[in-house]
């Protein structure tokens, strides 16, 4: 399980990377945290002409505040997000779902870029970012542009990333007050691979009925999905059993055809959406409640 | 002269391991840390098909690769090595290379020798094959129907063993039973995965016509006479070098395809050649995965819940070879009634071979198997018969005062006291509590279990196993020796020898132990070491749990003899009779008169040094040998009615666990794990626990998780550790473990070895638990893994049945 051979950069900033995705051409791949890259590079499924390694570009790691939500630099790992205070405060959605990432071994190692470059439709990260309105800035030699999560991940590890794009910073607006989130997931281990993961955030009226309902799944489609039907029979209603199980029903209806393997089949995934789904939202709105008591 | 356990200084004493500093520390050698000068890497192809015929190989791109020192097919390597060698008597013939055809996917095709790995890996990208595809079996039931597609096609079947065992008047028991409990229970396919695949260095001499391997074999002196026919070289040219073992379970006995295939690159380059297994060559084609067994299994019982007889019908898939032949059968032999008076059985063995990478032993060895296969029918004989599950076990319970107790097959149970052990078990688990918890958590619609499995660990395995299922066997192999060396050097240093290499557990605590005891010295002082094979005395190695056993009493036999020695020289510079002599301390002193004494470093040194101060008819030198044979063991009968005595030194356990099971997503969460173990006198209670925890583990990964899958078309669908799931820590429970002793009355101090108990009843006591979580909605639970989506489908199909009967 050795590498094909490969030519191998350290760029140490990002004007640097840019021109050496230019320059090296469509084989060349960008290194970040390598805990998905390395495994394929192994068994020989990825054989990149050249790997531009990030990870001395200093400039991609750093958390800030902005607007109430957070700025985030693409080479942030999963275990930082777990333990960073700001993160913790203004997005525990994302704190909870990155300790779903792997082991935490690989999560010292793995990115948050990397994870929603890599765009694995079992990605937990992926489903977050959609989940909270997240938009994306990628940057080439010639410029820079942002776009929605929405628009960003296109199949299974298929990305609006065009080549000579570098994903640097990922945007996460602020949450409204009465705001609860929760993510949860069921696989066969700790570590593995989600069979279906939910992400949810809830935020309540004045009156405790739900003003929004976002619903973001991940491992049951080629890509993370919104669940926006689901979120729709939220709107307005009042947060109890019947809206979760409502909202279950919807999801599980707006399936298409969620992926089946010798860990689980379509229907079992399809299943374990809506029971995620249900205990998801009850834990999100819950939060939500206490955050305002 | 064995101690009392009262006098006991260091046997029974909970030491740490004294292997651990040198594993932590990473001083220690492992097969792939292994250099020796002017050595190449090789790496093999491996077959994309699962039966296919080779038309042509073309090598040329490969061998003109730089770096590349040579390129082997099968027919290729066939001229410098000859087949597997394979202890069946059937015609079924591997090569470590396949010749012609591939009977599984990931069997061998091509291997090559380069000067680094990654350059062995870049030219097998450029070896073309011109394959012929066959369709491939990969069900035991289409590979016995007439017409399919043979795996070997001099067999003229796929059904390679077919054959009925009875034992005693079992036609005439299951008429007499008042209930015959019936169920069709599924084993899966499971695999050893040690953490460190196989590997070797074989380092072939042309100008000596020698060999020297260093690999992490388990089996080295068996290794060479049994590998000899294969690397074309005589054994007493072959030197196996003994090397720690990263993990075993039963996976690293003879390694012959990776040393043939090291082997072969070797004689063919001149050169050392190192071939280390990748996690994909380990879990494709290690030889190591274990029975996938489909039972119709009968129990007879009585009105008053009392076992009759037993009655097996089993078809095995013993995947594309047959190396072992049926081991995995004939090993449950040793103990298919469990602890309980069974009277008679029948066992019938059909073994079909398939498109898959063969069957050969794993930790349990079929009696794993066995045990489950009980255990299912003991929960479901109480079910039926409505009978408490603790308490129909103790109706049929082996009394204490009933050993040595010759169950039907004509192995004999050495000691045993099981209703003790389920006593114990009992007061450390508190059953009345869980099952009150139980209740409480049914009303609030949460699904608590209690499981419980009794059941046996023999232990110390005989090697007629290996062929007493057959009339005329290939081989009729007696003897499983062990031996060790104790050397008292000049200054008094004690060392001890092993031959066999350590595989993973603790056989230099072990032995540290009791030539502490038997010289009165500190363990700590003792220095363990190991030899190579040239150097070796007759050893088997370790398997079906016998090192404990064995080098116990090899132990006990050479200190015996070096003390012979030592008081006959400190007879003479004492001046006194040696019968007069006592060993305290390391000090040889005359009785009662302390100041009269000499050290081991005094009569070292007099040994060595001082020959014409000796007793004259003494030799130079102090050391101790012995060659301890298995403590009990006797031929099977000609008819095999009775199979002879072959796993004597019982070890039982009784296993009691509390599980939560949610039912919506299948998911399930240990409460309570309770573990008491009997595997007689205890060495070391750490190392033991040690053993103990790891098995369970094992044997919850077998219970939720592990399966060796395979597509329809033979792909394996488990070759990475993505797919084929291994317990990890956070799957694992805390797990209480308790030892109960009860000596055996034929192996040194008593001793029984207890390496595979955990994971031989883990299994039914964690199934037991889950079907007792389910048991609101009458779920039977008749196959493992048992995954979340088969309980979350179990769950589904008993709600609907209720509402059809609703409706």
């Amino acid at each position: 399980m050795k590498p094909a051979r490969f030519r191998y950069f350290a760029p140490h900033t990002i004007t640097e990377a840019t021109q050496l995705l230019d320059e090296q051409g469509d084989e060349a791949r960008l290194l970040a945290g390598g805990q998905s890259l390395l495994p394929l590079l192994n068994l020989r499924l990825a054989r990149p002409s050249a790997l531009i390694d990030l990870n001395e570009i200093q400039a991609l790691a750093f958390i800030h505040p902005r607007d109430g939500g957070l700025v985030l630099g693409a080479l942030t790992r999963d275990a930082t997000l777990e333990r960073d205070p700001l993160v913790a405060a203004r997005q525990p959605l994302l704190v909870e779902a990155a300790h779903y990432v792997g082991h935490p071994a690989i999560r010292h190692r793995s990115t948050l870029g990397g994870s929603l470059a890599h765009a694995d439709p079992a990605a937990e990260l992926p489903a977050v970012m959609l989940a909270l309105d997240a938009a994306f800035t990628l940057q080439s030699s010639t410029g820079s542009r942002t776009i929605a999560a929405a628009a960003f991940f296109k199949g299974p590890f298929q990305t609006a990333l065009q080549h000579g794009e570098v994903l640097t910073e990922i945007h996460l607006p602020g949450l409204p007050p009465r705001s609860g989130s929760a993510f949860l997931e069921f696989a066969r281990r700790e570590g593995d691979y989600a069979l279906a993961g939910v992400a949810a955030v809830i935020s309540l009226a004045e009156d405790g009925t739900i003003a929004q309902a976002r619903l973001a799944l991940c491992s049951v489609g080629p890509a993370p999905l919104r669940a926006a039907a689901a979120e729709t029979v939220l709107q307005g209603r009042h947060p109890d059993e019947a809206a979760w199980q409502a909202a279950a029903e919807a999801v599980v209806s707006e399936l298409k055809e969620p992926p089946s393997d010798i860990h689980g089949s379509a229907d079992y995934r399809r299943h374990l959406a809506g029971v995620l789904t249900r205990r998801a939202l009850a834990l999100a709105a819950q939060r939500a409640e206490r955050s305002h008591s | 002269m064995t101690t009392t356990v009262s006098e006991r200084a260091w046997i029974g004493k909970d030491l740490k391991r004294r292997e651990d500093p040198a594993l932590l520390m990473g001083t220690v050698t492992y097969i792939n840390d292994f250099k020796v000068a002017g050595m190449l890497h090789a790496a093999v192809l491996r077959s994309p098909y699962a039966h296919a015929r080779i038309r042509a190989i073309d090598t040329s791109a490969a061998r003109a690769l730089p770096g590349v020192q040579a390129v082997l097919t099968g027919k290729e390597a066939a001229e410098v090595i000859g087949p597997v060698p394979a202890f069946c008597a059937e015609p079924v013939v591997e090569h470590a290379i396949a010749v012609e055809k591939v009977r599984y996917a990931g069997e061998a095709v091509v291997a090559v020798a380069a000067e680094s790995r990654a350059i062995a890996e870049d030219a097998l990208d450029l070896v073309e094959i011109d394959w012929e595809p066959l369709p491939a079996v990969t069900d035991v039931l289409s590979a016995m129907q007439p017409g399919a597609p043979l795996v070997h096609e001099n067999l003229g079947t796929n059904v390679v063993y077919d054959h009925v065992f009875t034992f005693g008047d079992v036609d005439g028991d299951f008429a007499q039973a008042d209930h015959v409990i019936r169920r069709r229970l599924r084993w899966p396919r499971a695999t050893a995965a040690p953490l460190e695949p196989n590997g070797a260095v074989c380092a072939y001499d042309p100008a000596r016509g020698t060999m020297e391997i260093w690999s992490n074999t388990n089996m080295l002196n068996s290794a060479s006479w049994v590998m000899s026919s294969m690397l074309k070289i005589p054994p007493h040219k072959l030197n196996f070098y003994p090397m720690y073992t990263g993990g075993s379970f039963g996976s690293k006995h003879f390694l012959a395809k990776v040393i043939g295939i090291a082997g072969a690159l070797s004689k063919v380059t001149g050169h050392p050649v190192k071939f280390m297994e990748d996690r994909l060559d380990n879990l494709m084609a290690n030889d190591s995965q274990g029975p996938e067994r489909i039972y119709d299994a009968e129990l007879a019982v009585t009105n008053d819940g009392k076992f009759l007889s037993l009655r097996l019908q089993t078809i095995d898939d013993y995947g594309a070879y047959f190396i072992f032949a049926i081991t995995g059968n004939t090993n449950m032999m040793a103990q298919i009634t469990g602890p309980y008076t069974i009277r008679s059985v029948a066992t019938g063995i059909k073994a079909v071979l398939t498109n898959k990478n063969q069957q050969t032993v794993f930790r349990g060895a079929g009696s794993d198997v066995g045990n489950w296969v009980l255990e299912r029918l003991v929960d479901a004989a109480a079910e039926q018969l409505g009978i408490d599950r603790v308490e129909i076990r103790r109706r049929n319970f082996i009394q204490p005062d009933q050993f040595p107790y010759k169950i039907p097959t004509g192995n004999v149970y050495d000691s045993g006291n099981y209703p003790g052990v389920l006593d114990l078990a009992l007061a450390h688990f508190d059953l009345d509590a869980w099952r009150q918890e139980q209740a409480r958590a049914r009303q609030e619609g949460r699904y608590l279990g209690i499981g419980l499995a009794t059941a046996q660990q023999r232990s110390t395995y005989s090697s007629t196993e290996f062929w007493f299922h057959n009339p005329a066997p290939a081989t009729g192999l007696n003897s499983t020796p062990e031996s060790v060396r104790i050397s008292v050097g000049p200054t008094g240093g004690v060392t001890v020898t092993m031959f066999s290499p350590f595989w993973g557990n603790s056989p230099e605590t072990v032995v540290a132990q009791v030539v502490a005891e038997e010289l009165g010295i500190d363990p700590r002082d003792v220095n363990v070491t190991y030899d190579s094979t040239a150097h070796a005395l007759p050893s088997a190695g370790p398997g079906g749990s016998r090192m404990t056993v064995m080098l116990a009493g090899a132990v006990h036999g050479a200190a015996a003899r070096l003390k012979e020695k030592i008081f006959k020289i400190a007879a003479h510079m004492l001046e006194a009779s040696v019968s007069d002599l006592e060993l305290v301390g390391g000090q040889v002193r005359v009785k009662g008169v302390p100041s009269s004494s000499v050290s081991l470093a005094d009569i070292g040194m007099r040994a060595y040094w001082f020959k014409l101060d000796l007793p004259p008819e003494l030799e130079s030198g102090l050391e101790g040998t012995f060659t301890y044979d298995h403590p009990y063991t006797t031929k099977p009968h000609e008819d095999r009615k009775d199979l002879g005595v072959f796993y004597p030194i019982m070890g039982h356990a009784a296993h009691l666990v509390a599980v939560e099971v949610d039912i919506e997503t299948g998911a399930v969460l240990f409460k309570k794990y309770v573990a008491v173990h009997d595997v007689g006198t205890v060495l070391n209670p750490r190392s033991l626990q040690g053993q103990i925890r790891g098995g369970i583990a094992q044997g919850i990964g077998l219970a939720l998780l592990e399966e060796v899958r395979y597509g329809a078309d033979g792909q394996n669908l488990t070759s990475t550790f993505v797919d084929y799931l291994l317990p990890s820590a956070s799957d694992v429970p805390s797990i209480e473990v308790y030892h109960q002793e009860t000596p055996s009355p034929f192996t040194a101090y008593g001793v029984k070895g207890g390496g595979e108990g955990g994971r031989m009843v883990a299994p039914p006591a964690v199934t037991s638990a889950i079907e007792d979580a389910l048991r609101p909605f009458g779920i039977s639970i008749a196959e493992m893994p048992i995954t979340p989506e088969k309980i979350v489908r179990w769950v589904k199909e008993a709600q609907s049945r209720r509402s059809g009967q609703t409706h």
